[in-house]
């Protein structure tokens, strides 16, 4: 099929809108998980919990295609020639971070764990904290695209956020063992609680890289 | 006389290839080296624009250059220039960004030395001053383009892909200006010998407009270096990549520093504008876009401080500092040398005896 061709500016602007796009996916993401989490560990796996993980599902569809588009376009245009690969290896992060929550979702959907209520608000306090650590990734994302400056002020948030996510797991995990559940089930707990921490870890590492880009487009 | 004195232009349109494999292909350096323009799309505009800038604009430069020394036999003008060629195609060969102007100037005080013409000292400072001039003001058009730029992106918060684009926008403008600027600039260097003894005469194209005697001449020196600039890719990589890492915006600031340096030693317009002011005039002599395109990459690198000055890669240029100072001495030399047998090997008059009594 032959290729249409557009105006470079027309293809700016597309690509723009792409980058754009693949952001706003991974803050619905983030809610998407957050929600659905806090829903399933007050009520269980009901239709509510399922269309999450639907659009959970949509969404890691949509980031892989968006980052498969993004980074042929920069290639095979010439564009960014000094940070296109700085910008592919964001859009990896960024893609990695939905996988992980969708893997998580997933295998809450699959294993369906019971959590005792007395860990209701802790669990739902741990992943609220891993999304706001999604979330401030995507806003210093935002940042360099724009303003490379500016986003080291939302990197340290990225950092404080994960260690927080951190203690939380940890202190969930703790209770977890302390607790009289049989040990299959603590196993069992504790693996999702780990899923949750990995987000943020994920989150994470996206921050460390994304202080090296930004540093390296403010030289 | 027009197949004879084409037989004598060779060597011209050879130094003009030479110029445009060097000096002309420095316009584009650090945007193809920062792979913001493709090689292709880069010499294609050079190329189109050289070849305006020494048609329309190339008077001036070539008055400064002829203040020097007027070869006035073909012979001697054939040599001068062909020594010149050979003294640029070699330092190429070697990979190193050496001046046009420095190896025309060379290659003229070796004339003047074998038909013992005595050297117009004035002249001689007057363009040896530029070969400072030119790096320094390079330099200090860099840093303050950088700064302006660099503040202008960071209140206008451009998102990275529109920087990007209007980046390409602004390399492709400045170097199209940079290319005129040159052809004005630099046709001196490669036809400026031969208009003493230029056959051409004025035609008029349609009854539209006339193209002058002078005008004829350097198209053909134009087209010379328009082909010459396909044989840049290897001097365009040097500049661009080898002195220090320069990235799209700095690329942007190299091209339009060097544009903006050949362009005030060319405009007559500016010319007058200063005398008007009451200011001493710039002279209008051929300068060298190497020096100034390594000044400009210099200025660029000292423009983000102490860190950006240990980036430069001061062995590269050293160099290319080695290369400034040989150029016009080897230039001097193969033509002194060269003069003699095109003389008596090959029984051809170098110059005119009037000239030799003049200068005693």
């Amino acid at each position: 099929m032959a290729e249409l061709k557009i105006s470079p500016f027309r293809r700016t602007q597309v690509l723009k809108s792409q980058i754009d796009e693949m952001l706003d996916v991974v803050s619905q993401a983030a809610l998407a998980y957050k929600h659905g989490t806090e829903h399933y560990v007050r009520l269980g796996w009901d239709a509510t919990a399922e269309q999450k993980f639907q659009q959970l599902c949509e969404f890691e569809d949509r980031g892989d295609k968006l980052r498969g588009d993004i980074g042929q376009a920069l290639y095979t245009e010439m564009l960014l020639p000094d940070t296109s690969g700085d910008v592919l290896g964001l859009l990896g992060s960024l893609d990695r971070l939905l996988d992980d929550m969708m893997h998580g979702f997933m295998i809450l959907r699959i294993e369906r764990p019971e959590i005792p209520p007395e860990f209701h608000d802790t669990w739902i306090e741990c992943a609220g904290l891993a999304v706001d650590t999604v979330e401030q990734v995507v806003v210093a994302a935002r940042s360099y695209f724009r303003d490379p400056k500016t986003a080291r002020d939302h990197i340290h948030k990225i950092h404080f956020l994960e260690n927080e996510t951190e203690d939380t797991a940890l202190r969930i995990m703790e209770q977890l063992f302390a607790s009289g559940l049989s040990l299959d089930r603590k196993m069992q707990l504790r693996g999702h609680v780990w899923l949750i921490d990995r987000v943020a870890d994920v989150a994470d590492d996206a921050g460390d890289a994304l202080a090296i880009y930004a540093v390296k487009r403010s030289v | 006389m027009a197949p004879a004195f084409l037989v004598f232009l060779s060597s011209g349109l050879f130094l003009g290839w030479s110029l445009g494999a060097n000096d002309a292909a420095n316009v584009f350096g650090t945007a193809v080296g920062s792979r913001m323009l493709r090689f292709s799309t880069a010499a294609a505009i050079c190329a189109v624009f050289v070849v305006l800038g020494a048609v329309i604009s190339g008077a001036g430069a070539s008055h400064g250059l002829g203040q020097l020394g007027a070869v006035n036999a073909l012979g001697g003008s054939f040599t001068v220039a062909l020594a010149a060629a050979l003294t640029v195609y070699g330092m190429t060969k070697f990979g190193l960004p050496v001046s046009t102007t420095q190896a025309i100037v060379g290659g003229i005080v070796g004339w003047n030395l074998f038909s013992r013409t005595p050297t117009d000292l004035g002249a001689l400072t007057k363009i040896v001053g530029t070969w400072i001039a030119a790096p320094l003001l390079g330099a200090a058009f860099a840093l303050v383009l950088y700064r302006v730029t660099e503040a202008g992106i960071r209140a206008a918060k451009p998102h990275i892909l529109w920087l990007d684009q209007w980046t390409r926008i602004g390399l492709v403008v400045a170097g199209a200006l940079g290319a005129y600027s040159l052809g004005a600039n630099n046709i001196a260097n490669v036809v400026g010998v031969f208009v003493p003894a230029s056959p051409f005469e004025d035609i008029s194209i349609g009854g539209v407009f006339t193209l002058t005697g002078q005008q004829r001449l350097f198209l053909m020196g134009a087209l010379a270096i328009a082909v010459g600039t396909y044989f840049s890719r290897r001097v365009m990589l040097t500049v661009g990549r080898s002195i220090v890492t320069v990235g799209p915006v700095g690329g942007w600031v190299v091209v339009m520093a060097q544009s903006l340096v050949l362009f005030v030693f060319s405009s007559q317009t500016l010319q007058a504008f200063l005398v008007r002011l009451g200011l001493p005039p710039i002279p209008l002599v051929p300068v060298s876009s190497s020096q100034a395109v390594v000044g400009a990459v210099c200025g660029l690198a000292l423009s983000r401080g102490l860190k950006g000055a240990r980036q430069i890669k001061w062995a590269v240029l050293r160099n290319i500092a080695l290369g400034w100072i040989a150029t016009p001495a080897i230039a001097a030399v193969i033509s002194y040398v060269a003069l003699y047998f095109v003389q008596n090997v090959f029984e051809q008059p170098v110059y005119r005896a009037a000239v030799t009594a003049a200068g005693g």
